[in-house]
């Protein structure tokens, strides 16, 4: 009975921040309409900026995540001109392999530079427990973070003329220019709150899990089956679908070796695309 | 030229490689009507993309108040007054109407303005009032002109472009659209219209361009042109 609270527990934690990363794929293919193959590099990216702030500036990680979330604004801005900005009139495959390039130098640098050792954050928080159920604190911070950011994420899109230019381009680019809206800044903008979105994703994981520069692919297919989960366009959405990932990989690791629990996911992805490839949450 | 909001000088433009604006020309007028007609695929809905700059010119000018915004992007167009409603409206799906209201104001030159503008727009159309929390995309037809307009009028325009807003009306609406109009024209908006409605539209213009195969091929008053042969031929079917 404990096994199962925990791991009902442990499985919300988790959805909750897996719903957060998704948000930046989510966000990315719903304004600029990119598959971006880059998102799990930045969040292995997030991942070692949480690890070098915590080693060489002494920040913990849920101080560090704002910092990220600046760094990954920036990087991401750049970016999308340096990768994206000329190829996105570009056909489809264009923009794949220019994320996919991103992807690929990030990771070969990373190796190069960091190795593929496995790191881990000890902030030494410990744990709490209530009836013999214990939840690390690390653990319920990153959930508490992650709906943070995504009520951060909703009010900004939702409740500010920035926010609502994005939404607005992501229905409508040219009637969006016409209106005034300066739909290059907006385009760059979203690519940047998508990469900013991955990296403080990275970032609080990285409180909880041992990783190295190859581990943003496992959150990346995540991110996909969420996307397909959720449907596309609202942060909420992406929350959810967060949560029944979270909530099934956690309840399934009772049961079978979690080295299954990536197949999985992937049969979820391909069994939800051709059941109904809209996504099981749409709003239309 | 000191009354002209807007003057449009050997314009050329078109899509990829296939050129469909040649050499075009065209005065507007301050708070006056003007109209371009012409059959379909004529080129009016290219020229007013060309004007308000979503679609780049190839040669020629463009100048809007004494300004030279040839090379201006869209969005500092729409900055300095120059607002379309589109043909076929394109208004925000997802969001609501008053949602979609509110974008129509996002210059800054239009924001101090939305609580003015809202009312005014209720003024005209009451009945967006009851449908402020709407998805603008599950409107009828109608009702989307109205968001459509209205998402114009937020924008406190100096010259109010509409590419052929009666379009897909029934009779009713289309009344109703051009009561519209005629009311701007009484509080002196500048307005640049493009229409099928050839009849209707020419009876309210001041002035009148007719485009045929990218070019204008005649111009004068409303008047002129409705008992020129050519057009009613042409254009009104008698
Ligand atoms: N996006 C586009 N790409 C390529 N060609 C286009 C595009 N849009 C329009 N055209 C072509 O340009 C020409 C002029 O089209 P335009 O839409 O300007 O005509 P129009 O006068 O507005 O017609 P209508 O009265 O039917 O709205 C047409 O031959 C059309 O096929
Ligand atoms: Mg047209």
């Amino acid at each position: 009975m404990e096994a199962w609270i925990g791991a009902i527990l442990s499985g919300i934690l988790l959805g909750l921040v897996y719903g957060l990363a998704a948000m930046g794929l989510n966000l990315i293919w719903g304004v600029i309409n990119v598959i971006n193959l880059s998102h799990g590099a930045f969040i292995a990216l997030g991942m070692f900026s949480a690890y070098f702030l915590f080693h060489f500036a002494g920040l913990n990680p849920f101080i560090a995540v704002a910092l990220v979330l600046i760094i990954g604004l920036i990087i991401g801005m750049g970016a999308y001109f340096v990768a994206l900005h000329r190829v996105l009139d570009a056909p489809e495959l264009s923009t794949l392999l220019s994320t996919y390039s991103l992807s690929l130098i990030i990771i070969g640098l990373g190796t190069f530079i960091f190795t593929t050792n496995p790191r881990a954050i000890d902030i030494g928080l410990g744990s709490i427990g209530v009836a013999g159920i214990y939840i690390p604190i690390s653990k319920i911070l990153t959930g508490l973070f992650s709906v943070l950011f995504t009520v951060i994420l909703y009010l900004f899109l939702y409740k500010t003329w920035t926010g609502k230019a994005i939404r607005a381009v992501s229905m409508n680019k040219s009637a969006a220019e016409f209106m005034g809206v300066n739909s290059i800044f907006i385009l760059s903008l979203s690519f940047g709150i998508g990469i900013a979105l991955a990296m403080i994703a990275g970032c609080l994981i990285a409180a909880i899990f041992p990783f190295t520069i190859l581990s943003g692919s496992v959150y990346e297919l995540k991110s996909f089956v969420i996307c397909v989960l959720g449907g596309l366009g609202s942060p909420l959405g992406a929350l959810i679908g967060g949560l029944i990932l979270g909530l099934l990989e956690n309840v399934f690791a009772l049961k079978i070796p979690v080295g299954y629990i990536p197949f999985i996911e992937f049969m979820i992805l391909v069994i939800i695309l051709l059941v109904k490839p809209t996504g099981l949450i749409t709003k239309r | 030229m000191k009354d002209s909001i807007l003057e449009i000088e050997s314009l050329e433009s078109g899509y990829g490689d296939v050129q469909i604006l040649w050499d075009v020309n065209l005065s507007a007028k301050k708070s006056r009507l003007t109209t371009v007609i012409g059959s379909n695929g004529s080129g009016k809905t290219t020229l007013m993309r060309a004007i308000v700059g979503v679609l780049p010119a190839w040669k020629g000018r463009i100048i809007f108040e004494g300004q030279d915004i040839t090379k201006l992007p869209a969005y500092k167009r729409a900055e300095l007054g120059l607002v379309m409603i589109p043909e076929g409206r394109l208004l925000f799906p997802e969001m609501t109407v008053y949602e979609n209201l509110e974008m129509g104001a996002y210059t800054r030159r239009a924001r101090g303005d939305i609580k003015k503008n809202m009312e005014y727009v209720f003024s005209l159309f009451p009945r967006l009032k009851e449908r402020l929390d709407q998805k603008a995309g599950t409107m009828s037809g109608g009702e989307q002109q109205m968001v459509a307009i209205g998402r114009g009028l937020m924008a406190s325009p100096k010259l109010l472009i509409f590419d052929e807003p009666s379009l897909g009306l029934a009779p009713k609406l289309v009344i109703e659209v051009f009561e519209t109009i005629e009311k701007l024209k009484k509080q002196g908006v500048s307005m640049l219209l493009v229409e099928q409605n050839v009849h209707l539209s020419l009876a309210i213009s001041d002035y009148a361009y007719v485009m045929a195969e990218g070019k204008m091929v005649m111009q004068g008053t409303g008047k002129e042109l409705s008992e020129k042969d050519e057009v009613r031929k042409a254009y009104l079917g008698v």
